[in-house]
């Protein structure tokens, strides 16, 4: 089944592809026109914005998408395994909360120890973060889409009591925390702009997640448990509650890694802010990806594209930000849409062809 | 509960997708703003800008600038931290002259900026730190909080007024000590009650606080909200047309056509006075390494009466305030003040 129909996969990529931007930009582009605004120069601010010029690409696109990466691995390789871990927003609060701790707390180390240590102490928190819900899970048979839900209150509350409180900065005025030493920040990935090492490691971990699916066992496993856990038991003599228990809490592992390069990469300090439900359109990511690590990297950045356009439409077509939420909204359900549209009917050709 | 998908064809059409908007970006070639030797102006707000207050006024002080200096003007609204450095970079990098950051939130990410970009001016609305090009501009809110403590004191029956604020930063707090300040003056024997949601746009929690004060006897209530405060006036509105007596205070803006049915009065930062004074201080002697402040003296800050409720107010009351008003413009009368802004200058 696989020579015969793969020309007709890749011709029906490209041209769904190539559908799915057209039909969400027309949609997108005839929303603007009703509201009075010209389509033609919002594109033109959105593309410019995003991947205008190699510093825009790199210092707005790709700052953007470090968050979405991370989170979004995080929710693939949940999602492999069939936990639909929907609490990587509350677990990459955790992972921040945690990582400004450290960062504040042991401010006289060296780089070279306070940066792993921040970013080794996200991890446990966003894994500590996503225990909860995954011992409710195996213990007590409660489903984790709504704990995980539930827990993303719990962390971003938590946060905004951080900074009004236990880690509000000296002078007790904003609600934020102090900013942290330069020894806790992220070197630049790319010197000259301001993407940090944070971009990088996220693609280790892509590749680390990608080498783990396709080569280890450890990976079938997941996958097998994913397709089916009582089948996985079964035949495989897979232990499904160890598979799950391990894939929950990496997962949750690297959704905190998401707030705590946040805060060393970028922001330098912990606002109640610091994500714009980063932790949901992870979600839109990963799906998007087919849960695949390497397609996350694509999909990141194509969802960090949009954000990034979307300041520039706003900024130079003055779109107000309603107006560029709800066609970016658009954009997300075409590309889904179409996405889903595509795999069916891909899944047709191959029944076709064993036929 | 089974995996969503399978596998090998995701990243392929992201990648057409990301080649074709490089192609597309191609088409659309280099046309870069044209340059313009008139005074370029941006506004950063993290709210929207059709909420009747503060960051409307923001908005229309943009307007302001552009009609009155022929300048021209952008506006972005910001969600995160992130997207504040990033709104900053692209405006410096495009060439606008003075940037107003509409909240002490901007204030980390517009000392980066001054650093990075030393042409630019970066006003910050109520922020906490100065450097040669970032600069707070601090609205003297108390001094109108003061004044509509008092219309309070003079309005209240139960002798209970209520106070509903978003987040309890100092300079909300320091609004609310000044409202309670002028209640005392009237009257010592006046309670005040205070709440605070800890979110300026969350209607439910802004009308829930109303109603609890409104249950416990309050009868004015001041609110110290951006997008929430139509909560706070809906929710007096459902009193009053139950037969109760109970008025609203306004707040940031003049709001007082915004309910004008039940809003007594309004504690007024005109903004757009302050952005446009502050513009024009920019081109005349230029702006910089020390804070801005506003208030009752330059008219930015005011309290106004409701003109459609004002015949229920009585004249000493009208008289009182406007006393008050001059006597707080003359520095004769001892308000709580806030200190907001760092000591030191800092950056280059």
């Amino acid at each position: 089944m696989s020579g015969g129909i793969a020309p007709a996969r890749a011709r029906e990529v490209a041209l769904l592809g190539f559908g799915a931007v057209a039909l969400t930009l027309g949609a997108g582009g005839l929303l603007l026109l009703a509201g009075g605004y010209d389509p033609g120069a919002a594109g033109a601010a959105m593309l410019r914005g995003s991947v205008g010029s190699w510093n825009t690409f790199v210092s707005i696109t790709l700052v953007r998408s470090v968050p979405l990466l991370f989170a979004g691995l995080a929710v693939a390789l949940a999602f492999r395994a069939g936990v639909w871990n929907i609490g990587a927003e509350g677990q990459l609060y955790a992972g921040a909360i945690a990582g400004v701790w450290v960062a504040l707390t042991f401010d006289g180390f060296p780089t070279l120890i306070l940066i792993p240590a921040m970013l080794a102490m996200s991890c446990v928190a966003g894994a500590a973060w996503a225990l909860i819900p995954t011992l409710m899970r195996l213990r007590l048979g409660i489903g984790e889409v709504i704990t995980t839900i539930l827990m993303n209150f719990v962390g971003i509350y938590t946060a905004a009591w951080m900074v009004h409180g236990p880690l509000q900065e000296e002078r007790g005025i904003f609600p934020q925390t102090d900013r942290i030493v330069e020894a806790a920040r992220l070197p630049s990935f790319i010197p000259g702009t301001r993407l940090h090492l944070g971009f990088a490691l996220g693609l280790v971990i892509a590749i680390g997640l990608a080498v783990l699916f396709r080569r280890t066992r450890f990976g079938f496993q997941i996958r097998a448990v994913g397709a089916s856990p009582e089948a996985a038991a079964v035949a495989g003599r897979i232990e499904p509650s160890r598979v799950i228990f391990i894939t929950f809490l990496a997962s949750g592992a690297i959704a905190g890694l998401a707030g705590a390069v946040e805060v060393s990469g970028l922001t330098y300090a912990l606002y109640e802010n610091l994500s714009e439900g980063w932790g949901y359109t992870a979600i839109a990511v990963a799906l998007l990806a087919g849960l695949r690590p390497g397609g996350v990297v694509v999909t990141a950045i194509f969802f960090g594209s949009l954000r990034a356009g979307a300041g520039a439409m706003q900024r130079d077509a003055g779109i107000p930000s309603a107006w560029v939420d709800v066609v970016e909204a658009l954009v997300i359900l075409g590309v889904l849409g179409l996405e889903r549209v595509r795999a069916a009917r891909i899944v047709t050709d191959i029944r076709e062809g064993d036929s | 509960m089974h995996s969503v998908k399978g596998h090998g064809r995701s990243w392929r059409t992201r990648c057409v997708v990301a080649l074709l908007c490089v192609a597309a970006v191609g088409a659309c070639g280099e046309d870069m703003d044209e340059p313009s030797s008139a005074l370029r102006a941006a506004l950063l707000t993290s709210g929207p800008v059709s909420d009747a207050g503060w960051y409307a006024g923001a908005y229309d002080g943009l307007l302001l600038i552009e009609d009155s200096m022929d300048a021209s003007v952008s506006h972005q609204q910001t969600a995160t931290p992130a997207e504040y450095d990033e709104a900053f970079i692209a405006y410096a990098s495009a060439g606008y002259d003075i940037i107003f950051a509409h909240g002490n939130e901007y204030q980390d990410a517009a000392i980066r900026a001054g650093e990075q970009f030393p042409d630019v001016r970066i006003i910050v609305s109520g922020g906490g730190r100065v450097s040669e090009n970032v600069v707070p501009l601090i609205f003297r809110l108390e001094e109108g909080t003061y004044l509509a403590g008092m219309a309070a004191a003079y309005m209240t029956e139960s002798r209970i007024v209520g106070m509903v604020g978003g987040v309890a930063i100092p300079p909300a707090e320091g609004a609310f000590r000044a409202f309670e300040a002028g209640v005392r003056a009237v009257d010592p024997g006046i309670e005040v009650l205070e709440a605070f949601t800890g979110d300026w746009d969350d209607v439910a929690a802004a009308k829930e606080a109303t109603v609890a004060q409104l249950s416990r006897g309050a009868d004015v209530i001041i609110h110290n909200l951006d997008a929430a405060s139509f909560a706070v006036f809906q929710a007096v509105r459902e009193v009053v047309d139950d037969g109760r007596v109970a008025y609203a205070i306004g707040m940031n803006g003049d709001q007082n056509a915004v309910a004008p049915d039940v809003i007594l009065g309004s504690a007024v930062i005109r903004i757009p006075e302050a952005f446009l004074s502050t513009a024009r201080r920019w081109q005349a002697e230029g702006v910089g390494g020390a804070p801005i402040y506003v208030n009752t003296e330059q008219d930015v800050i005011d309290f106004v009466f409701n003109p459609e409720l004002i015949d229920r107010v009585p004249a000493e009351a009208i008289e009182r305030v406007a006393v008050t008003k001059s006597a707080i413009r003359e520095g004769e009368v001892d308000l709580p003040r806030v200190i907001v802004v760092e000591g030191e200058v800092e950056g280059r």
